[in-house]
């Protein structure tokens, strides 16, 4: 009875899963070391406990590496959102440039958008940057994650615009509001929710392209971390780098879900009901 | 007699805006770039972003030599698609038939999702000898959590009323899965290929860029860029972008099929 009650705990099952998971790691770890004697095995998958060792042994150095890369994604990540909000309102305001402009934007989501990221690294590394010591792979980083929200923002939110109530709109025209009132009162609000979408799809997007430039040829961040240990046989490290660069991406995700909560309560809660909590 | 001209002519054009002003839109761009405008605001040389009637040039003479790394990466990445949907689809039926541990475990493996292909790709290139079977396996892995993810939700987010039904029927588990719960799936199903599609390319591609064999579009690209051949390069992106495109239209045509075919 008592265990039934516990395993009802919706948190209680992901604990376990990731118990379990853990367990299932060493297990393997321990018949890839000891019982096949795996040359590679400290490669192929160490010890779980040996990379969290490493992971707090080289805790200030990792998320020195972690930092960069974030902060370059978020700053990418803040221009991409920014640019994809102004457009869509802008191609929400005037039909012509929605109807020349929609089909690049459906176009954008078919190709591999990172098979441009080696082209920028090779442009920005040789173009000059001015007076300003900016490193030419933190301007990569910051025009790729931008680069890759944009899609995402841009379609969600202008989906979001043309899903605004006729009756809505009618009514705020009825009472003889302006353009800029509409929109700041009745569509800009209203489409919150669809810019959140498109903004949890882009975050972790930001941070992958973000890494991918570190190991594409930046000489810091954690993908060149990944890269470089790698290459030295710092295989502990290397894994330690792989874990960080999941924290990232799992923490781009909840930011983005963390400021939704915060700016849409109402849409959690409405959840929640469904859901039944 | 010349306002019902007009009124045609309005007509016309209303139908044709929409393809009329995003080619004028494409050929602005391409003219802009052609005549070098964009290296001028962007303090680029020509010889790094090459103009396009140059790389239109390149991509037609070389497109015997591209042709094998197009095929290599369209290999890698349908098939990794297809394991890693086909694999995410089993896990959302496991996870469907034990709803209580099935959703924990599929937070879990949205989790490690988030482990960027950059990192996975190195990873895969140990676990396995053949550097083919690495970068599937890259790609499959990729494939397999978003399929999972939404099969699982269609599978699950089916109508209540429909579910009170089927068991006021007396339906067996077997028989809701089969009349229900897989029926309403489809749609989502075509929802996490048509994210795999983009996500495969991108997985291939990028696990390309690190991987031992020397092949493929991810190789061409990088390999090409790196030894300053720009306008072959960007042949290669466009070769990438154009199978990217036809993929999606492959799955887009499948899912109408698919969708229409259900509603006789």
């Amino acid at each position: 009875m008592k265990t039934g009650s516990l395993l009802s705990n919706e948190k209680l099952i992901p604990c376990v899963w990731t118990i379990g998971l853990a367990v299932l790691w060493e297990g393997v770890a321990f018949i890839l070391a000891e019982i096949v004697q795996d040359q590679m095995a400290g490669m192929r998958l160490p010890y779980l406990h040996d990379i969290l060792i490493t992971l707090f042994q080289n805790a200030g150095f990792l998320a020195g590496a972690s930092a960069t890369t974030l902060s370059r994604a978020i700053l990418g990540f803040a221009a991409g959102a920014a640019a994809g909000f102004l457009l869509a309102i802008a191609m929400s305001l005037y039909s012509r440039l929605e109807k020349a402009l929609y089909p690049y934007l459906l176009l954008s989501q078919m190709i591999p958008i990172l098979g441009l990221a080696p082209v920028v690294v090779s442009i920005v590394r040789k173009a000059q940057i001015g007076p300003y010591t900016i490193a030419a792979s933190d301007i990569t980083r910051v025009i790729i994650a931008g680069y890759i929200t944009f899609f995402p923002v841009a379609t969600n939110m202008l989906s979001g615009l043309k899903s605004v109530d006729r009756d809505k709109r009618n009514l705020m025209y009825s009472y003889a509001a302006g353009k800029p009132t509409v929109y700041a009162k009745l569509m800009i609000p209203f489409c919150v929710p669809y810019l959140f979408t498109g903004m949890k799809i882009a975050a972790p997007l930001a941070i992958t392209a973000s890494i991918l430039v570190d190991s594409l040829g930046a000489a810091e961040g954690i993908g060149y971390n990944l890269t470089y240990a790698l290459y030295t046989g710092a295989y502990p490290v290397f894994w330690a780098s792989v874990l960080c660069s999941a924290a990232l991406g799992i923490a781009g995700y909840s930011v983005a879900a963390f400021f939704e909560r915060i700016c849409l309560p109402w849409k959690t809660a409405v959840q929640k009901k469904e859901a039944g909590v | 007699m010349t306002g019902k001209l007009q009124k045609a002519v309005k007509r016309l054009w209303k139908d044709a805006e929409g393809f009329v002003l995003p080619a004028l839109f494409g050929i602005l761009i391409i003219a802009f770039w052609e005549k070098k405008v964009f290296h001028a605001l962007l303090g680029v040389k020509v010889l790094q972003l090459p103009i396009p009637s140059r790389i239109t040039a390149v991509f037609l003479e070389n497109a015997h030599r591209m042709a094998p790394d197009s095929l290599a990466t369209l290999n890698t990445a349908l098939s990794g698609m297809i394991l890693g949907s086909l694999a995410g689809f089993a896990v959302a039926l496991i996870a469907t038939m034990f709803p209580k541990w099935g959703a924990g475990a599929l937070t879990l493996l949205s989790a490690m999702n988030a482990v960027p292909v950059v990192a996975l790709s190195p990873i895969m290139n140990v676990w396995f000898a053949d550097a083919e079977s690495a970068k599937t396996a890259v790609v499959a892995i990729v494939c397999m959590v978003a399929m999972a993810a939404n099969a699982f939700r269609g599978m699950n987010d089916t109508k209540q009323f429909a579910l009170d039904l089927m068991k006021s029927y007396a339906g067996s588990k077997r028989q809701i899965f089969l009349k229900l719960r897989l029926p309403n799936s489809v749609p989502y199903v075509f929802t996490g290929l048509r994210i795999n599609v983009a996500a495969a390319m991108i997985g291939a591609i990028v696990s390309e860029y690190f991987s031992p064999a020397s092949k493929g579009l991810g190789y061409g690209i990088r390999n090409r860029l790196s030894t300053g051949q720009f306008p072959l390069g960007w042949a290669y992106i466009i070769a990438a972008s154009l199978i990217g495109i036809a993929l999606y239209a492959a799955v887009a045509a499948l899912e109408r099929w698919a969708t229409t075919h259900r509603q006789v």
